[in-house]
């Protein structure tokens, strides 16, 4: 059970550069064929100075850098096996592109136990993820809204 | 080619109510979510191995929710194009299975100016071949102003 004492805890800050192939990959995978998303000269033909982030490409930046986090969020009690995605939310600050440096901060900002009428319960946990670049400017904040079956 | 990047549409030519282009997408396929695992990061076998998908009831793997949302993104970009979003947030709503055609939708709820650019406000859904919700969602984006 989620114990409330943690929200307010953050993780350790991880590193990630962002990388074009990437990019690619998850928008192929989506079946998302603007060639903005799979060249550097058609994102340059497009008046781009390159590949963009596609609207998704933040949870690339989330799952690739925090491979602990498993771990991380057992150690808060959660049951990592029994966790369904119920919200996720992003905030596009400023241009983010290929070769880029960001480091992201993530902490608990917010946690609940819902109890149903049959005595189980859920914890409804949301994390938030502030992402700087190489030139310390605030480029992305990620929210996500995991919910735990006990 | 046409020019990917510019926005499709014009502040001025948008209007509170009206719908955004919708985008039904193929069929979702096994090899599909295998790609999606790799390219995400999301390895959660829940989403690529059948026998854990038989084990824990869901009926078979399930997709992963944010591929779903991929889908949205999809159209939101091909709509305001790929650097015009502000804000995107979805709530999953339900599962997804394999050979589910999604069609994702939206609206324009709001039209106003922040931080210097003229913006635009609006809802999202996707659902299935069914009617059923997976997904819904809001978002904003900046719209270029004709002539500026």
């Amino acid at each position: 059970m989620f114990d409330q004492s943690k929200i307010g805890y953050s993780f350790a800050p991880f590193t990630i550069e962002v990388q074009r192939n990437k990019i690619h990959e998850l928008t192929s995978a989506i079946g998302d064929s603007n060639p903005v998303y799979h060249s550097r000269e058609e994102a340059q033909a497009a008046g781009l100075p390159d590949v963009p982030i596609s609207p998704t490409t933040p949870t690339i930046f989330n799952f690739w850098s925090t491979r602990q986090r498993g771990n991380e969020l057992a150690s808060l009690g959660i049951k990592v096996t029994h966790i369904l995605h119920g919200e996720e939310e992003f905030d596009y600050l400023a241009p983010i592109y290929p070769n880029d440096v960001l480091t992201g901060t993530s902490t608990v900002i917010n946690g609940k136990v819902r109890r149903g009428s049959d005595g189980s319960t859920m914890d409804i946990i949301t994390t938030e993820t502030r992402y700087i670049n190489q030139h310390n400017q605030a480029v992305l904040n990620t929210r996500s809204t995991i919910v735990i079956r006990e | 080619m046409t020019t990917q990047t510019k926005a499709t549409v014009y502040y001025e030519d948008v209007n509170i109510g009206d719908a955004l282009p919708a985008l039904t997408k193929e069929p979702v396929t096994h090899l599909q979510l295998v790609k999606y695992a790799g390219a995400s990061g999301d390895f959660n076998p829940l989403h690529t191995d059948p026998a854990v998908g038989e084990a824990i009831g869901t009926g078979g793997i399930i997709a992963h929710g944010m591929l779903i949302m991929g889908f949205v993104g999809q159209m939101l970009s091909d709509y305001v194009g790929p650097t015009a979003l502000r804000k995107f947030g979805v709530r999953f709503k339900g599962m997804t299975h394999i050979g589910d055609v999604i069609t994702c939708t939206g609206t324009i709820t709001e039209k106003y100016e922040a931080d210097g650019e003229p913006r635009i406000a609006g809802k999202l859904q996707a659902a299935d071949q069914n009617g059923d919700v997976k997904v819904i969602g809001t978002f904003v984006a900046a719209l270029p102003k004709r002539g500026a």
